[in-house]
């Protein structure tokens, strides 16, 4: 199926290789043109700007009529670009999809839905618009030519752009964290969390959080945040503390390779979500880890 | 200012068995719980005007789950909405989300708004492309995922949240506007606000009504997410003797 891949990236151009068409990029500028160059067969530059969803739409739907499939990272912006585009087309949209194929000239993909409890198979005649889940689509898209060609447009943005300002930014990367010590309503205060940071210190990893500590208590920033509406986190080690593991919770946690639980209640559904799970107080437990696990690393 | 909120009556996952199938038929509807945060706007934004709540229903049976969406809804009246439009119809079971933004944008149309009001996503599928579908099917211009808003002589000004930055944005009424989760604190209505809403009006539409076209469904089959992990639990012991375990499991695995 002929594909084109909108904010281009090597995961997305991977993806749209793999379903066996020609591949168009679809940039906003020569210079991103340039990066494009030797990894899809055609870049189509669209002088707009890439942070206004309808521009962009625009911009595509015009580029989309000689293709069967539209790709888009499953950002915020990707998402509400792929919503407009999708409803002018006429076409499905499919969402976060974890695996994509062409069967029988239909495009076939599977997604996580009803709160992470169960996995969608979908399937969608062309045109369809898709965004890809981040980190699902691991390899390197053929060499080919490419040609540079410009997309003409005249429609200007509804939306004006008044300012921007960036989030606080610490130098917290969990998505790149082999070890997460992650904290939820379990603590009674925000200075309890000091515990957990003392844990992650001495194992050498990074501290992450549930929902509610970062939108609704407001004890950790943003970026701390796993979860549905949060991270996707991979660690090598996922300590949940005090977390309850609602699905929300647990759908940024599935790609760890090992989850350790600590909860005082045996009955928690992180349990069932965890390798290892220990029922007891962190308040009594904590602070034993900590102790032992700094005497042994020294 | 007249304010349409887009509800979806949504499966309650919460509530979703998944055991060797996905029982969806069997699942209770409730309000998706980020539609809340677009009502508590709503009722917010209206002053002396009207807000209403729209839903198609897309889950079946139809004749069940249709009583059942219009007690969903009328929590959503209980909040402070003022009336209500269910698009019930066995064609929009599972019907393409074309087809679903087409037949709200119908309503919002035939009873008209300045501004629609949504959540950023839904809690049974979250794919969160509704709102851009019907800003799409009205012509209108979209404004996802704000944690803030205000309205000043015909134009809103939001403040959209995205990844890793807030960008304050303008646009023209009328507009559709998706909201997050940290816009407001939903409120939970009191008893008298919940028996007065019995008495609002809840009005059930057809795909005929609203002279909307079906398109072709959507083909999708659930299966349980199964989770393989090792659900060793340590029980037993003091605190120190399950810290001691915990840390040989760890070690033994050579993530530690
Ligand atoms: C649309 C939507 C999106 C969402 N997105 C996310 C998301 O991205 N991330 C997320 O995390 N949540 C998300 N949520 C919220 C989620 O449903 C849960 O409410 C949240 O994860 C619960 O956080 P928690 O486990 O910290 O708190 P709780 O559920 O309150 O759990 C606290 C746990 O701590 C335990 N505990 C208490 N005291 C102690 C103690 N002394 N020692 C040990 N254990 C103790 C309790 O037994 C309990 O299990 C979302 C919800 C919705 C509706």
């Amino acid at each position: 199926m002929k594909a084109l891949v909108v904010y281009p990236n090597r995961e997305l151009l991977y993806a749209a290789s793999t379903l066996g068409g020609e591949v168009a990029a679809l940039v906003f500028s020569e210079r991103e043109a340039e990066a494009v160059k030797g990894v899809a067969h055609r870049a189509l530059v669209a002088e707009v700007d890439p942070r206004l969803p309808d521009a962009v739409a625009e911009a595509v739907v015009k580029a989309a009529q000689s293709y069967q499939v539209v790709l888009l990272p499953s950002t915020k912006n990707g998402k509400t670009v792929g919503g407009l585009v999708a409803q002018r087309l006429g076409a499905e949209f499919l969402t976060d999809v974890l695996t994509l194929r062409v069967e029988g000239g239909v495009l076939k993909a599977e997604r996580y839905v009803f709160g992470n409890k169960a996995v969608a198979a979908v399937e969608a005649a062309p045109p369809v618009v898709v965004t890809v889940a981040p980190g699902r689509f691991q390899g390197q898209p053929p060499a080919v030519q490419t040609t540079v060609e410009k997309v003409a447009l005249q429609a200007g943005s509804k939306m004006k752009i008044v300012s921007v300002e960036e989030k606080a930014r610490g130098a917290v990367k969990l998505e790149e964290a082999e070890i997460i010590v992650s904290v939820g309503r379990g603590f009674k205060k925000k200075e309890d969390l000091q515990m957990a940071f003392e844990l992650a210190r001495v194992l050498g990893g990074q501290v992450g959080c549930s929902r509610p500590i970062a939108a609704d208590l407001k004890w950790l920033p943003e970026e701390h945040w796993v979860g549905l509406s949060g991270k996707k986190v991979k660690p090598k080690l996922y300590l949940a503390i005090g977390i309850s593991g609602q699905p929300q919770h647990i759908a940024g946690i599935l790609d760890s390779r090992i989850i350790a639980a600590i909860n005082n209640d045996p009955s928690a559904p992180i349990f069932q979500n965890a390798d290892y799970g220990v029922v007891e107080d962190l308040y009594k437990i904590v602070p034993i880890l900590i102790n032992k696990l700094s005497k042994t690393k020294g | 200012m007249k304010v349409a909120v887009l509800v979806k009556t949504a499966l309650d996952t919460g509530q979703l068995r998944v055991r060797d199938t996905v029982a969806t038929e069997e699942t209770p509807l409730k309000i998706s719980d980020i539609d809340r945060n677009a009502i508590e706007e709503a009722v917010k934004l209206k002053g002396q005007d009207k807000a209403y709540a729209v839903t198609v229903l897309k889950w079946g049976p139809l004749q069940k789950k249709a009583q059942e969406a219009e007690n969903v809804l009328r929590e959503a009246l209980a909040m402070g909405l003022d009336e209500a439009y269910l698009v019930a119809d066995e064609r929009l079971l599972n019907a393409s989300h074309v087809v679903t933004a087409k037949a709200l944008a119908a309503v919002v149309k035939k009873v008209g708004a300045d501004i629609v009001l949504a959540g950023e996503a839904t809690v049974d599928n979250y794919t969160g492309q509704i709102p851009a579908r019907v800003a799409a099917e009205l012509g209108w211009p979209v404004v996802t995922y704000v944690r803030e808003l205000r309205v000043e002589g015909g134009r809103l000004i939001a403040r959209r949240d995205l990844e890793d930055h807030v960008e304050v944005v303008e646009v023209q009424l009328p507009a559709v506007v998706s909201v997050t989760r940290e816009i407001n604190q939903p409120r939970i209505p009191t008893l008298l606000a919940i028996r007065a809403a019995m008495k609002k009006p809840v009005n059930r539409l057809t795909l005929a009504d609203l002279g909307v076209e079906v398109a072709p469904r959507i083909a999708a089959a659930y299966k349980p997410l199964v989770i393989q992990r090792k659900k060793v639990v340590i029980k037993d012991g003091t605190p120190e003797e399950k810290a001691e375990k915990l840390i040989q499991y760890l070690r033994q695995e050579g993530v530690i």
